[in-house]
Order: structure tokens, then sequence, then C-alpha cells
């Protein structure tokens, strides 16, 4: 079950399909916009509670 | 439940009801129009103009494909009915004989000739070796 | 407000964690699918998105129902405070859907009705951030709000429903309540996890947005000026 698909990092990014396609592209994006979009909430609402935080003292 | 609150709850309860039956009359008017596409058992239930494109959506025949240089033909069935469709063009990976498609094109004596050729997966995923043990 | 800090860097951290590991999983540990190939991974990303943009939505209409009965003004601060975080994970559903959509349909883009019901959903998140911010009475913005949110609301059960009342190119749902999932063991677990980890870390930006909501609305409380 636990048997790692990918031989070396480079096969991981390519992500070669059994019918020959390359499907790294369409998958790490997704993977970098969720992290993206993620993480920018976080630091958004971080900096907006310090800010508003600091006016109010 | 307070008088005051009761009623507001009644008007919530308002709210709900006149907004899901509002929307049930507009989904009921737009009806086939929400479609995705039709299946090629339908399409011989309607006219359908030469000039107007239309989606067709079922299983693509096993053994129908064609492949003619850049061109290819195949048979789309939904098990009732079927129809012919012509493409010059690159299909999707995913196409494939007995698997989903959708073809967008005008009809034109009985044939489709398409401009696009959609594949349709279904819910199933599953390891390529089960695949096989079946 | 206190208790939830003191939890919060549990959840935030246990969440993390459970997330990273699944995606880890789902990325590297499981085989490829039988058709799709490596491209079906996205679903790893792509159904804790959309699973949590139509709870989410969920959740502010029933805050919007308390705060309408009951007039809890807490829980019409999480309508709003829901509302970005909402339209971000939509965001997150369509563009991996669209992404997703390019390998596997050969289109990153159709007009059917679970898509379309999507967008509206998006559109509707960005309509209630952008009605409440251009209000000058908050309690009359609240209660527009509140009152949009419900009718809103009919969306939710519509794109549910999309793919089994008309024919769409989206498939129907992996995996529902009433019958065993179509999809295989090995590949079910860690997603599960991602849907898990992935609702804990949204639950921790909603917390932070309500904080930030609170302190906004109540700052000339002196309670909000000794906590700050």
């Amino acid at each position: 079950m636990f048997d790692i698909e990918f031989n070396s990092l480079a096969e991981a990014l390519l992500m070669q399909s059994q019918n020959g396609q390359n499907h790294g592209i369409y998958v790490w994006s997704v993977v970098l916009i969720v992290i993206l979009c993620i993480s920018i909430s976080f630091v958004f609402y971080k900096y907006k509670i310090k800010e508003i935080s600091k006016k109010i003292k | 439940m307070k008088p005051v609150r009761k009623k507001r709850l009644q008007t919530v309860l308002l709210i709900l009801v006149t907004s899901a039956l509002g929307s049930f009359l507009i989904i009921r008017a737009l009806d086939s129009n929400l479609d995705f596409f039709y299946t090629p058992s339908e399409i011989f239930l309607e006219e359908i103009p030469e000039n107007k494109r239309i989606k067709i959506g079922g299983m693509v025949l096993e053994s129908s494909v064609i492949r003619e240089k850049t061109k290819i033909s195949f048979i789309v069935t939904d098990y009732q009915g079927s129809i012919n469709v012509e493409f010059d063009g690159i299909v999707p990976d995913l196409f494939k004989e007995g698997s989903g498609v959708v073809v967008l094109g005008y009809l034109k004596d009985k044939t489709i000739i398409a401009e696009e050729v959609l594949a349709k997966h279904d819910e199933n995923y599953m390891p390529p070796s089960i695949d096989i043990e079946k | 407000m206190f208790q939830v800090n003191r939890a919060y860097p549990y959840i935030f951290y246990l969440s993390l964690i459970t997330y990273l590991l699944s995606i880890f999983w789902g990325l590297f540990l499981t085989p490829e699918d039988f058709v799709q190939g490596n491209s079906y991974r996205i679903i790893y990303l792509h159904v804790p998105a959309s699973f949590i943009s139509q709870s989410l939505y969920l959740a502010m209409a029933i805050a919007s129902a308390v705060y309408l009965i009951w007039k809890v003004k807490l829980s019409v601060y999480l309508v709003r405070s829901i509302a970005p975080i909402g339209a971000v994970t939509t965001f997150i559903a369509l563009i991996s859907g669209s992404i997703w959509g390019i390998p596997t349909w050969g289109t990153w883009w159709v007009w059917d009705a679970r898509i379309v019901s999507t967008l509206i959903l998006f559109i509707m998140y960005l309509g209630l951030i952008s009605l409440h911010d251009s209000f000058n009475n908050n309690e009359k913005a609240d209660k527009f709000l509140s009152i949009l949110v419900l009718v809103g609301s009919v969306n939710i059960p519509i794109i549910k429903m999309s793919v089994e009342w008309w024919s769409t190119l989206h498939q129907p749902a992996s995996i529902t309540l009433s019958e065993k999932p179509a999809i295989d063991l090995v590949m079910l677990y860690p997603l599960f996890g991602s849907i898990i980890g992935f609702t804990g870390l949204i639950a921790c930006l909603v917390i932070l947005s309500s904080k930030l909501q609170i302190i906004k609305r109540e700052k000339n409380k002196s309670w909000v000026k000794d906590y700050v």
C-alpha cells in the first residue's frame, strides 16, 4: 500500500502516466495555487488583526 | 418561543420557501436548456436545423472508430439509439472505444460534423492493476 | 474568544499536518488511476475545496437564520467572516477543476450545470462581500445580508443535485452517504485525510476572520481594549 510511485524527483515532477502523457504540470500547478491561496489568506488575516489591534491601543 | 421570535421564524421559513419555489419554477421553465447534451436517441425525436450547433453525449461504440490521417469517425450510442460522428482534429487522451464522449457540432445527413470532441469520464477511480484482474 | 485562542494552535498544527501528510500520501503513495493516469491526483485538492465551499455557505445560511430569529449579533459576524473564505475556497474549486479538465475532458471550461452553479456560488460570495461594505448603517446591512444569504441557499442543493438532474460533463459524486464509494480504498483514505485536514485549516481561517470582525465591530467596548 505504501510503495512510492515515483523513482526520482524528476519523475515525480513530470508524473508521466501510462498513456505517455505528462500530468505533472497540471497537478503541481494546482498544488501551487492551493498553497498560495491558503497561505495568503492566513497572512492577510494575521496582518489585519495586528493592524487593528495597534490602532485601538 | 416568544411570539416575536415565532414571527421571525415564520419570516425566515417564508423566505426559504419563496426562493425555493421561485428557483423551482425558473428551472422548470428552462428544463432541457439546462442539459449539457442530447443523447443519440433524443436527437431524432426533434427537428434540428442544420445550422444549429448541438452537443451529443454518449458512449463511443466498440470497434466503430475509423482513423484516416487526421480524420476520425465513430459511432456515439446510448444503447437505444446511435449516430455517426465525423471529426477532423485531435481527440482528448481519454477518448477510447467504450468510454464516454461529448461531441459538439452540426447535424448533416444523419451524421454529426464535429467541431470539438470532449471526453467524459465516470465517477469510478481505481488502480490499473485491479482493472486487469477483473 | 479566550478559549478559542487557547485551542487555536492545536487545531491549526493538527490539521496542517493531517492535510500535508494526506496530500503527500495522495500524490506519491497511491497508484495512478486506470483511466485518468496521474492527473486524477488533483482530486486530493479539488474535492476538499469544493466540499468546503458548499459547507461554508450552509453554515452561513444557518447563522443568518439564527441572526434573523434570535438577533444574536455574533452569528451575523460569523456570516460576514465566512463570506471571503467561501470565495477563496470556491475559487480554488473552480481553478483546480479547470486545470483538471484540460488533460481529462480536453477543455478547461464548459457551460454545464455543475460548473455554472458553482460559478454562481462564487459570484454570490463576492456579491455578499461587496454588498455589506457598501452599506453605511451596520444594522440594516446585517439584516439585508442575512436575508440574501437565505435566498441564495437554494443554490446549494442545486449544485449538489446538478449532476443527477441534468446531463453534465462533470461526473456524478464518487462518495455518497447511501452507496459504496466508487473510488478504490487505497485512493479513498488519503482523500478523507485531505478533506479532514482542509476542513481544519479553513476552520482556523474562519476563527481568525471572526476575530477580526469582532474587534472591528466592538472596538469601542472596554473588553476589546483590554483584550488587544
